[in-house]
Parts: structure tokens; sequence; C-alpha cells
């Protein structure tokens, strides 16, 4: 079986389903921001500050635990905003529609996980 | 079986009448009828039975030998949001308490000037919860003021989201992390940590950093010491050491990158929570259970001491120094000032209580432990390591809570654990009335304060048409230090003082009942002239805490002296324009 079938076929395993939520979340998050009206556009700002960098990462990384994985993904995406967003203000480069890179880094990496299919990264016995 | 089958049927139902019990209670509530003792002492039955239906509903779910985790998980959600949403509902959604409101000028002041203008100004020195939300600001194209007030709710999620994974990976029973996170929420309802705040911010991060290092990080095997003394103390500490989830070495490298990230972020974020978070690894490291536990503790500390270094006059000048005195009892003692008039004191020794009840439950619990110490040790650690801070730091009055803060998780766990043990009708009864208790406790404890703390929306009305009518360089008083103030980005183009007569804010020598010498003090801050505040806060906070002393004089002496020129006035407000020259 090759990876890109494995990972096809796998598409609900922890992994899989948080490379789904990066693409899914990334994609809402750029659609929602540039809508028109404030509420649609506060809800994407939260939703590209809370999700695809952290799930971009955790789509590599099994926790074990769902729990687990959806909470790693919330708070490495809000250290990456908040990380990002600091050096911003200390290189006075204040560019906060930099962050969209993050829905970018959020599909590229949701999407190169689900086609690379299966083992997830650094996996025991490799 | 006919019991069972009632159960699994109907608990759905109890959760779903529990929250319109609750919403239906939040509609009826009246903001004016709610007195000194909170929202508790004047909450209709409605409220009451929707939060006890919630409680009541969870805890037979978890009594079931089948318990469903979405159930449980649905439970705990809407326990959450009727704690934390309850307040801002009730308040037309204003963000409670006057410091958050500073955090939202901070906030702001960076969306508008897009660099650090003050670096003397200790928020703008730990940026990086302020930039954060200035960002989410700028491209939701809304102002921090609007999603301010849900800062409890959303980081209460967070929270147990985290700690319900933690928890997970630390025991194998599925029942019992939902027990530990219900105990927590009771438990830290009171503390009042999970504003919109860097230190709310950090401690999101450093359950994070928790959850990676309890699944990645801890060793299969205990480090080896060189003295024997220390490997015979570790071993009577890890003594039936359950083993820990596995990991290749790739796996924990990865994750040691990721702590180091978000520690980062804890560092640019706030003050005193990398030096709580690195107690809990320090501790760790010293019980021999951390993959390179060594390195770990040197990476970390060269990272917050790294950050600190270039800005540590600004800390010795505020706080004085990372060690502002070894005296424990002192750095304990909470805020200095607070009066402890009648309802004040009565919130206090509840939450008091209930303090050291989970401190001295979680102390029995490892010590019925003694004979297998390793089923406890981690949370053990965690749990009593914070306490080193009372040691050399008071955090201006602020550490004790912060201890009860990185405390709590780990006791809930080993209470939860230990009630987990009971056998028969006991362990049903005994959560009920730990979880009771703990809710009751904790409700009073942050519901207590509300008229207090809680700011009505006329009064941010009020707020905002002060910094919109007073030119820059305007003196402006608040007759009590409770008003929502400094929420604009050029907070700091106003001279903002409160009056010198409540020994909670400092110096407290005004007589705030004579009014000449009011008019002096005003005079001597070399303005031509003043617009001073009064509102249905400050009244409140007068009464609540009986300082300022005068204020309720002062409010009915000018309101009739033609010096004082009423400029704006709303239900809840009343601001004056006072001629100095």
């Amino acid at each position: 079986m090759s990876g890109r079938s494995l990972a096809l076929r796998q598409p609900w395993t922890r992994t899989g389903l948080t490379a789904w939520a990066a693409i899914a979340a990334s994609v809402a998050a750029v659609a929602l921001l540039v809508a028109p009206g404030r509420g649609p556009n506060l809800a994407g700002a939260f939703l590209l500050a809370c999700v695809p960098v952290g799930a971009a990462v955790m789509c590599w990384l099994d926790s074990g635990e769902g729990v687990v994985q959806a909470g790693l993904t919330l708070v490495i995406s809000l250290a990456a905003t908040a990380i990002v967003s600091a050096v911003m203000i200390w290189l006075t480069a204040w560019q906060p529609r930099a962050l969209f890179a993050f829905a970018a880094v959020g599909v590229v990496s949701g999407t190169a996980r689900l086609v690379r299919g299966g083992r997830p990264c650094c996996a025991l016995h490799q | 079986m006919r019991r069972s089958l009632a159960l699994q049927l109907g608990l759905p139902g109890v959760l779903l009448a529990g929250i319109a019990a609750w919403a239906f209670g939040v509609s009826r509530i009246q903001r004016d009828a709610i007195g000194p003792y909170g929202v508790l002492a004047s909450a209709n039955a409605w409220f009451v039975l929707g939060l006890a239906l919630l409680l009541v509903g969870m805890l037979a779910e978890l009594s079931r030998s089948r318990p469903r985790s979405w159930l449980l998980g649905a439970y705990l959600i809407g326990l959450i949001v009727a704690i934390h949403t309850t307040v801002p509902l009730l308040y037309g959604g204003t963000p409670e308490y006057a410091w958050v409101y500073k955090h939202v000028g901070v906030a702001q002041e960076f969306g508008l000037y897009h660099r650090v203008t003050d670096s003397s100004n200790i928020y703008q020195e730990w940026p990086a919860l302020f930039t954060a939300v200035a960002s989410i600001s700028s491209l939701g194209s809304a102002g921090p003021l609007s999603f301010a007030a849900w800062g409890p709710v959303a980081f209460e999620l967070a929270d147990a989201l985290l700690l319900l994974g933690i928890f997970r990976l630390l025991t194998a029973d599925r029942r019992l992390p939902y027990l530990a996170v219900l105990l927590y929420e009771g438990l830290i309802a009171w503390v009042g940590q999970d504003y919109l705040s860097p230190q709310a911010f950090g401690y999101l991060l450093w359950l994070g950093i928790m959850a990676i290092v309890v699944r990645w990080l801890l060793a299969p095997t205990t480090e080896h010491a060189r003295w024997r003394f220390v490997n015979r103390v570790r071993g009577f500490l890890l003594a039936q050491r359950p083993a820990p989830p596995e990991a290749s070495t790739a796996m924990r490298w990865v994750a040691l990158a990721l702590v180091a990230v978000i520690y980062f972020a804890i560092v640019a974020a706030h003050q005193l929570t990398p030096y709580l978070a690195l107690l809990g690894i320090a501790a760790l490291v010293l019980l021999g259970v951390l993959w390179r536990g060594w390195l770990t503790l040197v990476i970390l500390a060269v990272i917050a001491f790294g950050f600190l270094a270039p800005r540590y006059g600004l800390i010795s000048s505020q706080f004085g120094g990372i060690f502002s005195g070894g005296d424990v009892f002192e750095n304990a003692s909470g805020s200095q000032g607070i009066m402890h008039k009648a309802a004040e004191a009565r919130t206090g020794e509840v939450v008091h209580l209930l303090a050291a009840l989970m401190w001295l439950g979680a102390a029995a619990a490892i010590a019925l432990r003694w004979r297998s110490l390793g089923r406890v040790a981690i949370p053990a650690l965690l749990a009593f390591s914070p306490f080193v801070v009372l040691g050399v730091q008071s955090y201006g009055g602020e550490a004790i809570y912060r201890v009860f803060l990185f405390s709590s998780p780990w006791c809930a766990l080993l209470i939860a654990e230990l009630i987990a043990e009971l056998r028969g009708a006991l362990r049903p009864l005994v959560s009920a009335v730990a979880c009771t208790v703990a809710l009751a406790a904790g409700l009073q404890g942050l519901y207590g304060p509300t008229a207090v703390y809680a700011f009505t929306p006329a009064e941010l009305t009020a707020s905002g048409w002060l910094y919109a009518h007073a030119a820059p360089g305007s003196l402006l008083v608040f007759a009590a230090d409770d008003f929502p103030g400094l929420e604009v980005a050029d907070y700091r183009a106003y001279d903002l003082q409160v009056m010198p007569a409540d020994p909670q804010s400092g110096p407290s020598w005004l007589d705030e009942a004579n009014v000449s010498q009011v008019e002096q003090w005003i005079a001597s801050l070399g303005h031509p002239s003043a617009y001073v505040v009064f509102s249905k806060s400050m009244a409140n906070y007068a009464s609540y805490f009986g300082y300022p002393a005068g204020y309720g004089q002062l409010a009915k002496a000018v309101s009739g002296n033609p010096a004082w020129r009423v400029v704006y006035r709303n239900p809840d407000v009343v601001i004056y324009q006072v001629t100095t020259g």
C-alpha cells in the first residue's frame, strides 16, 4: 500500500483529523476575514489565531488523546500568534495581515500530512 | 436495570433543563438588586436550580458504571459557560474588573502606535498578550472592548480542555479526569485570574507545557543520581510509580523544542508565570522523572533570565527585584490594605476556608499513599512546589493567589483520586459533598463582589464620553478606585488620579468628606480644571470595603455646589468639571 493511499484511507486518525482541521480552519478563517461585517471578521481573526499553526504542527504529532491534541493545537497557535505579534512590535514592523501566513502554513502542512500518509512524525521504533 | 435506563435516557434531558433553568434565571435577575453578598444571595430559584441540575446531572453520570464521555464533556462545558457568562450577561457584555480596562488600553495603544512607546511601562515590556490581542483586534476590525468581557469563559474552557487531557494522561480511570476538572472549576472559581490578562494567558500556555511534559517528556526510568542518598529518597518517593506514556527519542526532542517555544511566549507575556512554571519543572527534575531534565531546566532558565536581564531595572523598581523579601507569612498575606468590612470579610472567610480544605485534602491524599508515593508523586510535587515563590516574592500581594492557582489543578486531581478509591455508596456521596462545597464556596468568592467589580453599560458609556470630550492633558479624578479607565489608546495623554483616601490604593490622608480639602488637593495637582467622576460602582466599592470613608458625603456635598459643574450625567455616573484656577 502506498503512503498516499494509506493516508487517504485513514483520514479519521487523530493526526488525520488534525490535518483536516488545519485545512478547514485556515480556509474558514480567510473566508471569514475577507467577508463583509465585523462579526465574521472577528470570528475569522480568532480562528486564525487559535487553530491553523497549532494544527499544522499537531497533525504530525500524535498525543494519544483527542483532548490533548485539541488543547495543544490551541496552545501552540496562541503562542505563535503572541510571539509573531510581539516580534512585529519589537521590530516596529506592525503588519497584522502577516498572520494570514498562518493559514498558508495550515493548508500546506495539513495537505502534506494527508498526502504523505499514515505514520505520524517521530513514531516509536522509527 | 430500570434505574440505569432512566439515567441513560434522562441525564441528557437534565443537562438541557439545567441550561434552560440557568438561562431563565439569569434573565430574571435584577442587576440593581445585587447586594454586597453578590449574585448568589440575590439570585432567584431558577438560577440556583439551573446550576444544581448541571452539578447533580454530571455527578449522576459520573456514578454510572459506564459514563458517557460526550455527556460528561457537555456537562462540563455547560457548567463553565453558566459560571463564567452570568456576570457578562447581567452587565450587558461590559468587562468586569477595573484593571481589565488598563489591559485593553495597552492593546489599543499597540494597535495605534505599532511600537513600544514607554519602556518604563511594565505592560509594554512584557507585551505578548497585548500584541496578540492587538493583532486579533486589527484583523477582526473590532476593539478589544467588544470581546474582553468573554475572556473568563474562553480561558476557563481552554484550561479545562488542557486539564482534562493532562489528567487523562496521568490516570487510567476514564471518569476520574472529569471529577477532577469539576472539582477544579469550583476550587478556582473565586481566584479571578482568568480575565483578559497576561497571567490568564500565561497560565493556559503553562498547562500546554505540562501536557507536553506529561505526554512526551517523562522518563520511563528514574534518572540515576551520583549520590546514594538522593537515589534512596527518589526510590521512596517513586515507589509503584506507573509507567509514563511511551515516546521515541526524536519525539522527545520535538517536544522539548515545543516547550521552549511556548515558554518563550509565557516569558514575553508575564513577569511571574515563567518562574512558577520553572518551579514545577525544577521539582520534576529533582525527582529525576524528566527526560533530559537538567538540559530542559537550563534552556528554560536561559530564556527566562535572558528576557529579564535587560528589564530587571523595571522589576526592581516596581517589585523590589526578584527577591522582594523572604518573609513567607507576609508574602502569603494577600493584597495589603483590605479593610475586611462585613460582606467582604464573610466572602473572604469562605474562600480562605476553601483554600485550606483544598490543601488539607491534597495533603491527606498524599499521606494516605505513603507506601506507594510514586502513584501521586508528580501531582503532589506540582501541587506544593509553587509555595517556594512565597519565600522570595509577594508580587504586590498577589503571589499567594498565583500559588493557589498553580497548585489547584494537582490538588483537584489528588482529591479526586482519593474519592475514586472509595467503595460503595460512599464514593458518590463524598463526590457530591466535595463538589457542592467547592462550587458553592468558589461561586460565593467569584460572585460576592460583583456589585463592586462589574460595570454597567452606562458606566462604560460615561468613560467613553470622558475620553471623547476631555482634551488630552486633562486631569481626570476618580473619587474611588473603581471605574472603567485607561481603556483608550491615548490613555497616557491624560493625568488620571484617584483621590488619596483609600489605603488599598496607596497613601490615604485625604478626608473626602471635607470638600475644601478635596478642592485644595485637586488644585495642588497643577491643572486649571479637573473632571471628577462619581459612579454607582464607586459607591458600591466604598460601601463594600469601607473606603474611601467620606465618599458618600462628598458625592452629596458637591451635587449642589456651584463650583462643581455637571458636564455629564447618566443613571449610574455623574461627571463634574471643577475649575481650580
